[in-house]
């Protein structure tokens, strides 16, 4: 007797790699969306700051348009800059 | 003439006026009147006026007396007939002659119209009860035609059609005569106005009829005509044109040129309706009692019929609202009861005829009391024959949910083919029908479905049981959706047919939430294990419930499902492209929040080759997806394994578990391994374990076991105990028509279970606690807007909302805005305990 895999579909969700529990700005989990959204996901998805910290993309935008002069990260007073990997 | 000026007034009237009224009575007798002599009559009316100061007023003095002896002689005539048909015959001759008159004898004296003499005595001759109207009437009229030659355009012209017709129609009698081409009646339409209609002559005319004949026969010749109509309604011989020139007699004596009809109705009118009612009553009841009711039904049917047409004959059109009034009263209204007690058992029947015909006769009667009564027995019939029907057959349709939908449909159809059929699909039964379907659908004797609740739920201890229909509708869908052999049986509009039906009896169910929760389930298994039989059809539906209503967050989710498993084939594509090793991987990956529910990941030792591809499926997705981890879901996970043994080679398409477990023979195919050891090589849980050994021992429906077990004797996963030996069937086969096959294929994964057996008893506990949330955020939404609300408009506005997902009861609104309350999102009005105020 023999046992071999022809094919397999595996299943996943995926979650994101953030280093904190709750998005700084809006307080809600970042497992679930900030306060405008109802799907959480892709619909409303995390960024990044160089000073690698993270927020709700629509949160963090959000904030930086409320500042006039200088943009920066609302957590660490660095001025604020997308973290594209 | 001239030779007449200069004489004193009297002697003028007294020199002229005699010969002119030989002409005026030769006319009042219809005698031959010639051209000549006619037109004396205008030359001497204008001569007498225009000399003598009061000439005016002895013409027309004059003119009555002649009027009277006149009317007196024709009186004498008619009464002095004895048999009905002869008087009313003689009457109508007379009252014929007069009335063509009355439309040329006023010509000549039109020159009266503007003295003012005549206005007071043509007050005094009128009847008493018409008096003050048409003293009014009159005087208007005088001062509005002082222009004498045209056509009378007064407010009066604002008469009923019949009577402008009828007096149209002697317009031309009275052209016909103004010529002086002699004076037979004939009649044809022209739609002028008659010029003589407001003159006082011709008001004086029919003034005098009317007080000194008609007042004295009017009774007479009502009875008679009454009799007349009561000999037709028995069948017997009878003239009709009797009856219809009393009825004009009666509407053309009327000179109150405000209410033309006052005398018809007064008299004609009451008397018919009278005779009417008395008719029918005797007939009706004799009738009933003869030949029972549901031949009375058609009886009453017919006789309204034919007394509409009747009436089209015999009464004016102002009459017939009040006529078919007295009718349904006399025929109906008064046999209600009598008919309305039929009405169950007709129905019981599927008499539709019958029943139509009742709906007909009721529909009738006013306010609806009839239908009304109707629509309850509809309702009650439905409910009860259609719960009986489900309890007969409750044993097949509990277990099966094709049978159970189709059952339920055809009751559906049943019933509305007979409100189409009996009642004309009428608005109202309709709604009847739906009420009554929602009992049945909701109904939980049949089959229930207990909602447990734990502690947990805020305050809600139980809750009441619920139907189980909206699971089995769901069952249905997946049945149609699934490539089962019931949707490879039908045609694809066969499936959309029934698909719809499926929305149709949606529609009645109060737990819309359940049957979205089941459809989500099996969604999700159709989905992940790629059984779609037509994957378009899986997005028409969702664009259904859609339109049928459905929350549009629910909708939108279903829809995230399908974008997830589109997306995950194209992510699937550039796998296999980056890497040639992993052609027989698939991933799906999904958005956590879209899907069912999905429960804690199980861990379990997986087969050494699915180890290796992990990590490589794991790095490629970081690089998509910076910031992203996956997590995998291997209760869900399923595959394809090649099972070879002595005697053939099989595909069987497996869970993940089941695959771990049976790699565990790979390198020893002819041990026997127990409970405990398997546990340790695969480590999988306790629970998850036995439930997939026993898919493994004993999978419905299959001759050949592909595992064994010792003792054999076991009749429960729950029997296992740790040292339970299992090994491999050798003898494996598929067996098909009773023959062991050396290659095939087979399905092991059966209902693929998407949660572990303890989250599965939390499912429908979660179904109350998601209705305890939606709850709590639809009053909070409303108060958000509304500020400050009473109990009751706010529940009205809260079920509006909830009514697409559950039927909020009354206990749970309760309960949850007492704790709205103790959490301080609203309070109470401190004056009215029934206000609340939201709180910011």
């Amino acid at each position: 007797m023999k046992v071999t895999i022809k094919s397999w579909t595996g299943v996943a969700t995926w979650r994101w790699i953030a280093n904190d529990e709750n998005c700084g700005i809006c307080r809600m989990s970042f497992e679930s969306t900030c306060p405008e959204c109802a799907l959480p996901g892709d619909d409303c998805p995390l960024v990044w700051g160089v000073c690698s910290h993270c927020f709700h993309m629509h949160c963090i935008v959000k904030w930086l348009n409320l500042q006039p002069l200088n943009k920066q990260c609302p957590m660490c007073r660095q001025s604020w800059k997308f973290n594209i990997h | 003439m001239l030779r007449a000026i200069g004489k004193r007034d009297r002697d003028i009237f007294e020199e002229v006026w005699p010969d002119k009224r030989r002409i005026v009575l030769k006319l009042l007798r219809q005698d031959t009147v010639s051209q000549r002599e006619w037109q004396d009559l205008f030359f001497g009316v204008h001569f007498v006026c225009l000399w003598d100061e009061k000439g005016a007023a002895k013409i027309y003095d004059c003119l009555q007396q002649d009027i009277v002896e006149f009317i007196v002689q024709a009186q004498s005539q008619v009464q002095a007939q004895r048999g009905e048909q002869a008087l009313l015959a003689t009457y109508i001759v007379e009252w014929r002659k007069f009335f063509t008159q009355s439309n040329y004898l006023p010509l000549p004296f039109r020159q009266l119209e503007q003295s003012p003499q005549v206005k007071p005595s043509s007050s005094s001759s009128t009847s008493a009860s018409a008096s003050g109207a048409s003293t009014s009437a009159a005087a208007a009229s005088c001062s509005n035609n002082s222009s004498k030659t045209g056509p009378s355009t007064s407010a009066a012209a604002a008469s009923t059609s019949a009577a402008a017709s009828t007096t149209a129609s002697s317009t031309t009698a009275a052209a016909a005569a103004a010529s002086g081409s002699g004076n037979n009646g004939s009649s044809t339409t022209t739609s002028k106005k008659n010029p003589t209609e407001d003159s006082p002559v011709r008001k004086l005319m029919l003034d005098s009829w009317n007080k000194h004949i008609f007042h004295d026969i009017k009774h007479r010749l009502q009875d008679s005509a009454m009799k007349i109509v009561h000999a037709e309604r028995n069948g017997d011989a009878y003239d009709a044109q009797l009856v219809v020139g009393v009825r004009e007699s009666y509407v053309n004596l009327s000179s109150n040129s405000e209410d033309k009809l006052e005398i018809y109705r007064e008299n004609f009118e009451m008397a018919y309706l009278k005779a009417t009612a008395e008719f029918y009553r005797l007939k009706s009841t004799e009738q009933q009692q003869e030949n029972g009711v549901l031949a009375y039904m058609k009886y009453a049917d017919s006789k309204l019929r034919e007394e509409e047409v009747r009436a089209k004959r015999y009464l004016e059109p102002s009459s017939f609202s009040i006529l078919t009034y007295t009718l349904v009263k006399v025929l109906i209204v008064d046999h209600l009861n009598s008919i309305i007690a039929e009405c169950p058992a007709l129905i019981r029947d599927y008499e539709t005829e019958r029943l139509n015909l009742m709906f007909r006769l009721m529909d009738r009667v006013l306010h609806g009391v009839g239908v009304e009564a109707m629509m309850g027995d509809l309702q009650r019939h439905i409910m009860s024959a259609g719960l009986a029907d489900m309890l007969s057959a409750s044993e097949v349709i509990t277990q099966d949910s094709e049978k159970y939908v189709e059952r339920l449909l055809e009751l559906f159809n049943k019933f509305s083919d007979l409100v189409r059929n009996a009642f004309n699909d009428d608005p109202r039964f309709l709604t009847a029908r739906d009420i009554a379907f929602k009992t049945v659908v909701n109904d939980t004797s049949v089959f229930k479905m207990e909602l447990p609740t734990s502690i947990a739920n805020r305050g809600v201890k139980y809750t009441a049981p619920e139907s189980k229909c909206p699971e089995l509708l769901a069952n249905y869908c997946d049945m149609l959706l699934r490539r089962t052999p019931l949707s490879k049986r039908l045609t694809s509009e066969q499936i959309d047919a029934r698909l719809r039906d499926v929305l149709l009896v949606l529609k009645y169910v109060n737990n819309k939430d359940v049957f979205m929760r089941y459809h989500k389930v099996h969604l999700t298994r159709r989905l992940i294990l790629g059984t779609s039989a037509d994957s378009e059809k899986e997005e028409d539906i969702v664009e259904w419930l859609r339109e049928v209503g459905m929350p549009a967050d629910y909708v939108n989710r279903l829809a995230r499902m399908f974008q997830d498993i589109k997306v995950s084939e194209d992510l699937n594509t550039q796998f296999r492209s980056s890497t040639s090793r992993h052609d027989a991987i698939n991933i799906k990956i999904l958005n956590a929040g879209a899907w069912a529910r999905c429960s804690e990941r199980v861990s379990v030792s997986l087969p050494i080759e699915l180890e290796d591809y992990i990590p490589d499926v794991e790095e490629f997705y970081k690089k998509k997806h910076s910031g992203r981890k996956l997590q995998w879901y291997h209760h869900m996970s399923n595959g394809t394994i090649t099972f070879v043994n002595n005697f053939g080679r099989y595909d069987l398409d497996v869970t993940t578990f089941q695959m771990a477990v049976l790699f565990a023979w790979n390198q020893r195919q002819h041990d026997k391994i127990s409970y405990e050891n398997l546990r340790l090589a695969t480590e999988l849980p306790d629970p998850e374990l036995r439930r997939t050994l026993w898919s493994l021992v004993a999978f419905p429906k299959i001759k050949k076991q592909i595992l064994l077990m010792e003792p054999t004797a076991i009749a429960s996963p729950k029997d296992f105990t740790e040292n339970t030996m299992f090994y491999i069937n050798q003898e494996f086969a598929i067996v098909k028509n009773g023959k062991s096959q050396r290659r095939g294929k087979l399905n092991l994964i059966g209902r693929l279970q998407l949660s572990t057996e303890r989250s599965q008893q939390e499912d429908n506990q979660s179904i109350v606690q998601l209705r305890i949330l939606r709850t709590q955020e639809a009053i909070i939404k409303i108060m958000k807007v509304r500020k400050r609300m009473n109990n009751a408009a706010l529940q009205g506005e809260l079920i509006d909302i909830l009514k697409n997902m559950f039927l909020p009861s009354k206990k749970m609104i309760k309960e949850q805005l007492e704790w709205l309350i103790e959490h301080k999102y609203m309070r109470r009005d401190d004056d009215d305990i029934n206000m609340f105020i939201y709180v910011a």
